[in-house]
């Protein structure tokens, strides 16, 4: 054999055996491990702690909310309510539960107003109160129940707490997560105090939970499916479609314009560049590493009493038992930002998701009947305290024309902050789709070309040669420690790039719709 | 550097790639519900133990393209949870990786799966837009006769009819075979009616220790192991009721079986199965396989210390929003919110909440208990004249062409209160109508029974519908509904009868007594 060509040969070889683009070049994390040895560390940050249930009951949590007095109160999937004192207390061996309601129908989204509890059940908004005062609900009244309801399990009832007009925002998942054989599956909608049922967006899947961030803007997660390759949080923007075509008919119920018919087997950014009430995904949690079946949705507003992630989303995620963090910012109008993993190792696969701002601890609840997690419990009540110590993150991550910002918890060492080689950064979207799910596709490999610390120390300017509008951008940071020695706790981001930022931009958002109540 | 070595390196660096590949895509998508050990995670269906993955590839192939739904039966245990499909998700060379690495490490190297396999499959299933039931996949490719602990099985048949088991010494048989599967069916019989069957074999057992015989039969029959009459099953009727499980001690090796089953009409049926000292799960020696009615999880929902019982779920025969009341004198009443009316009433037990909290909970749950009156569907509450005020849109149509219809009604749900004794007051309200529907548990005429009180308030009389499509008869001062109802006007308006459907109508103000009670 000619020497040229074993060489050539020996170099294919060699193109063979590398490993898949994604890893960094000077990395050594393969991220199912470092996902593992974050978690390891979480207690040097975060006290998880299980919340005693009552014996001999099943409480598969579906919702919290919280009541005066540092009292909690606790949906099932059985649609079994509970009042639970104690829940803030060090010593949990007394704990007291007090049933409030039985077997109501499945309620998801809860909340304390007013003397009564409030519950978004699977067929209708209901208020709950105890008028004789014996701990038990004696009145329960329908508020709204405008929405259809076919007899499938799949069609869940997500509701929010309420707004600053009191209004309680809604998301319908579709029936068998496939169709919409009933009135408003697959739509989202506001509920006013008295009742009124205002649709506000249409195209939605299947939800896993519904919240607000700081600025009162609602956001829901939507579970990989038909047109949704993969996971993601999405911004619930009045007057919007959601990708979903598949309830589009039940525009004809109200006067609400018509959503677009999208082409399958196109991208987002095409077909929302046709269609301009098309609001993309705020941030994808790609699937199967970050999300699989997210759920409840919260917002860190305990300003540092829970961390350093004032204003930032917290995402529950029921297979993996974890709770992901999103740190969102608004470009060109549009929401987008980076989904960072945060929490892990909760004993079930998580529903909701409920910050005390207040009093800085996360409730979170549990189950796995019908779905796998990797929590093997049944169910669960647990809650997650910040121990005071903040641990060295990519805390954000801001959109550049020409590249990224990423703003760290603490001051980095400079050396290896200004180095390029420490970050790693690769790109691909989703197939936007009629069929179920997408692989990952369109892959590219930016170049960073230079990173430049901030005097402070706790900003990177990475000016990045080849960004894809519309993409996900996966970076990988390796060696880049604190000033004080601190290795990163989680290295990892996905940032969803739906705009880029400019001065002048051409995107247009419809105005938001009159309202038109049912 | 030698092309052979060359080409060794090239190859090996092509399958490990490969092997990884499918390592990964297994744990990062499967593994969340399968296991990372193939066990199956929280109570989800394993691969190891189990038949799916083993044997023809497209049936793998088909599971992971579209997916599964509906109840399977995985190593003898049933499952009915929805398998999201993959396809659209993975490509042909990621799901051949995933099924080579499945079929090797957990169905006992059952042998690798192609890329050109999965686009062949995926080529004939482009239509496809559900996920497989386990009846369609099975009938495609079912799996292997299973080799029975059941060695040379002779079968003979009896023509006769007979009511108790016959002297078979006294009879000739009318036909003798082999039966070299080892597998008892009363199909090998060739008859379907007045026949019997005897069949002998040994049983092998693999170790000494207890063996515990399951049988059935419909009609009837008897289990003899070692020569002794284990189990008998008499009289005419159907299998399940009168299953027998026995346990005997047996040696390791081979111990004579016999098999005597008669079918005098209706159903043949023969389970014969056993759970040997090492088996998890019970081992077929009948080609029918009755897993006992799988524990199905039962949790009685039932009225306590005096208070009744709600259960508001997807109760069988009446509307999707359905709120059941269980009362402690035995009576029991499910109220549709969607269509403001009593619809069904029954006695005995309440609810049983085991199907609906056991997995994903999918589908109606019938009353538990007995004698189930449907009173009506429809509208159950309208205006006396003129059209109601309450827009309501009901799907219309089937398939993809189905469209909303829009319908007025008076009223619509307002909820209810409860007292301190669970007993329901629903609300009703539209423009003009505001109706109250409390409901008691008291007796009636000397039975047990529920005492209704209707209210109007508003500013126009509001009808009621007491029952739709009911016969109704006259009787002891009462109307009795369905033949075992009786509903009595105990104050206020009296109801109308007209065409099957029975009705009350109040003006403003008024109040109308029912009572309730079974004959």
């Amino acid at each position: 054999m000619k020497h040229l060509t074993v060489i050539a040969l020996l170099a294919c070889v060699a193109g063979l055996q590398a490993a898949p683009a994604k890893t960094p070049k000077k990395g050594k994390l393969v991220p199912a491990e470092a996902v593992k040895a974050a978690e390891a560390r979480q207690s040097e940050f975060y006290e998880r702690v299980e919340i005693p249930t009552p014996a001999g009951e099943v409480c598969e949590v579906g919702s919290i909310a919280l009541l005066p007095s540092k009292k909690v109160a606790i949906g099932t999937r059985r649609g079994d309510v509970w009042v639970v004192e104690g829940a803030y207390d060090a010593d949990l061996s007394k704990v007291k539960w007090t049933k409030f309601a039985s077997n109501i129908h499945e309620p998801l989204g809860m909340f304390w107003k007013e003397g009564s509890l409030f519950a978004m059940q699977r067929p209708e908004f209901t208020r709950m109160t105890d008028r004789d005062g014996d701990g038990r609900a004696d009145r329960f009244e329908t508020i709204c129940s405008k929405w259809g309801v076919s007899g499938d399990y799949h069609e869940y009832a997500f509701g929010s707490d309420p707004d600053k007009d009191g209004n309680v925002w809604a998301v319908f998942c579709l029936t068998g997560s496939f169709h919409s054989h009933a009135p408003w599956r697959g739509w989202g909608a506001k509920i006013t105090p008295d009742g009124k049922f205002i649709p506000v967006a249409s195209g939605i899947r299947s939800p896993g939970g519904i919240g607000a961030n700081g600025e009162g803007d609602v956001f829901y997660t939507d579970n990989q499916g038909v047109w949704n390759g993969s996971s993601s949080l999405k911004w619930l923007r009045p007057g919007s479609f959601q990708g979903n075509p598949t309830g589009n008919k039940s525009y004809a119920l109200a006067d609400f314009p018509a959503p677009p018919e999208p082409q399958s087997g196109s991208r987002i950014l095409t077909e929302r560049l046709k269609h301009p009430a098309f609001v993309p995904p705020a941030a994808f949690l790609p699937h199967g590493k970050v999300g699989n079946s997210p759920s409840g949705v919260g917002c860190d507003l305990a300003r540092g009493k829970f961390g350093p992630w004032q204003g930032q989303m917290l995402v529950g995620e029921q297979t993996a038992s974890q709770v992901q963090r999103v740190a969102l910012e608004k470009v060109n109008g549009l929401y987008q930002g980076a989904v960072f993993h945060f929490l892990g190792g909760f004993e079930a696969g998580l529903v909701p998701v409920r910050m005390d701002q207040e009093d800085g601890t996360l409730f979170i609840g549990g189950t796995n009947r019908g779905w796998g997690s990797r929590g093997s419990k049944p169910f669960t009540f647990e809650r997650v305290r910040f121990k005071g110590r903040t641990p060295f993150e990519m805390r954000a991550i801001a959109a550049k024309l020409d590249g990224f910002e990423i703003e760290f918890t603490h001051p980095v060492d400079a050396a290896a902050a200004a180095d390029v080689e420490n970050y790693a950064l690769d790109t691909f979207t989703y197939i936007y789709q009629s069929s179920y799910g997408s692989p990952e596709v369109d892959q590219t490999e930016p170049t960073v070309k230079s990173a430049v610390v901030s005097a402070d120390g706790l900003r990177v300017r990475l000016v990045v040669d080849g960004l894809v509008r519309g993409h996900v951008h996966h970076l990988v940071v390796t060696d880049v420690k604190s000033k004080s020695g601190e290795t990163l706790w989680h290295t990892e981001a996905w940032y969803t790039l739906n705009e880029l930022p400019t001065s002048v931009t051409s995107l247009k958002l419809p105005p938001v719709p009159v309202d038109l109540s049912l | 550097m030698r092309p052979s070595s060359l080409l060794a390196l090239l190859t090996s660096a092509a399958l490990l790639s490969a092997a990884e590949d499918g390592a990964q895509v297994y744990n990062t998508l499967c593994a969340a519900c399968h296991g990372p050990d193939g066990k199956g995670l929280n109570g989800l269906p394993p691969l190891v133990g189990s038949e799916w993955p083993k044997g023809p590839a497209e049936r793998s192939i088909k599971i992971v393209l579209n997916g599964m739904t509906g109840p399977v039966e995985v190593a003898g245990m049933t499952y009915n949870i929805d398998m999201p499909p993959q396809g659209a998700v993975l490509s042909d060379e990621k799901i051949a990786a995933a099924l080579t690495y499945v079929r090797d490490k957990f169905a006992g190297g059952a042998g690798a799966v192609t890329p050109a396999q999965v686009a062949a499959v995926r080529a004939q299933t482009t239509k496809r837009a559900t996920p497989w039931t386990a009846a369609e996949l099975l009938n495609a490719h079912p799996f292997p006769p299973a080799k029975t602990a059941l060695k040379n099985l002779v079968g003979m048949m009896y023509q006769g009819e007979w009511k108790t088991l016959p002297d078979f010494s006294a009879l000739k048989p009318a036909l003798m075979e082999d039966f070299n599967a080892g597998v008892i069916d009363p199909a090998q019989s060739g008859l379907k009616d007045h026949f019997a069957m005897v069949w002998t074999a040994q049983f092998e057992a693999k170790e000494d220790g207890k063996y515990n015989f399951v049988f059935d039969c419909d009609d009837f029959g008897a289990l003899y192991v070692g020569g002794e009459r284990i189990a008998e099953i008499k009289g005419i009727g159907p299998v399940g009721g009168r299953r027998k499980e026995v346990p005997v001690i047996l040696k390791k090796g081979l111990t004579p079986i016999r098999l005597e089953y008669v079918e005098f009409a209706g159903h043949e049926v023969v389970v014969l199965g056993y759970k040997g000292p090492k088996d998890k799960e019970i081992k077929w020696l009948s080609k029918t396989k009755a897993n006992a009615p799988k524990p199905r999880v039962s949790i009685p929902i039932e009225a306590k210390d005096g208070v009744a019982a709600i259960y508001r779920n997807f109760i069988d025969k009446t509307t999707p929003r359905a709120i059941g009341i269980g009362f402690p004198n035995g009576l029991n009443l499910a109220y549709s919110a969607d269509n403001l009316a009593a619809e069904l009433i029954w006695t005995g037990k309440f609810m049983d909440g085991g199907h609906h909290w056991t997995d994903r909970g999918a589908g109606n749950e019938p009353p538990a208990g007995t004698n189930v009156i449907k009173l009506s569907d429809g509208p159950g509450v309208a205006l006396a004249s003129g059209e109601g005020s309450v827009v309501r849109f009901d799907r219309k149509g089937e398939g993809k062409e189905w469209t909303f219809s829009a319908v007025k009604v008076a009223a619509e749900f307002k909820g209810y209160d409860l007292d301190a004794a669970g007993n329901p007051t629903f609300r009703a309200a539209g423009e003009g109508v505001s109706l109250t529907d409390a409901w008691i548990p008291e007796a009636i005429a000397g039975k047990p029974g529920l005492r209704r009180t209707l209210k109007s308030e508003g500013d126009r009389p509001v009808t009621v519908v007491l029952a739709r499509d009911l016969t109704s008869e006259g009787a002891d001062g009462a109307t009795v509904l369905g033949g075992s109802l009786s509903l009595r006007a105990l104050s206020g308006p009296q109801p109308k009868a007209a065409d099957k459907l029975l009705t009350v109508t109040l003006k403003p103000g008024e109040t109308v007594v029912l009572g309730y009670s079974f004959r």
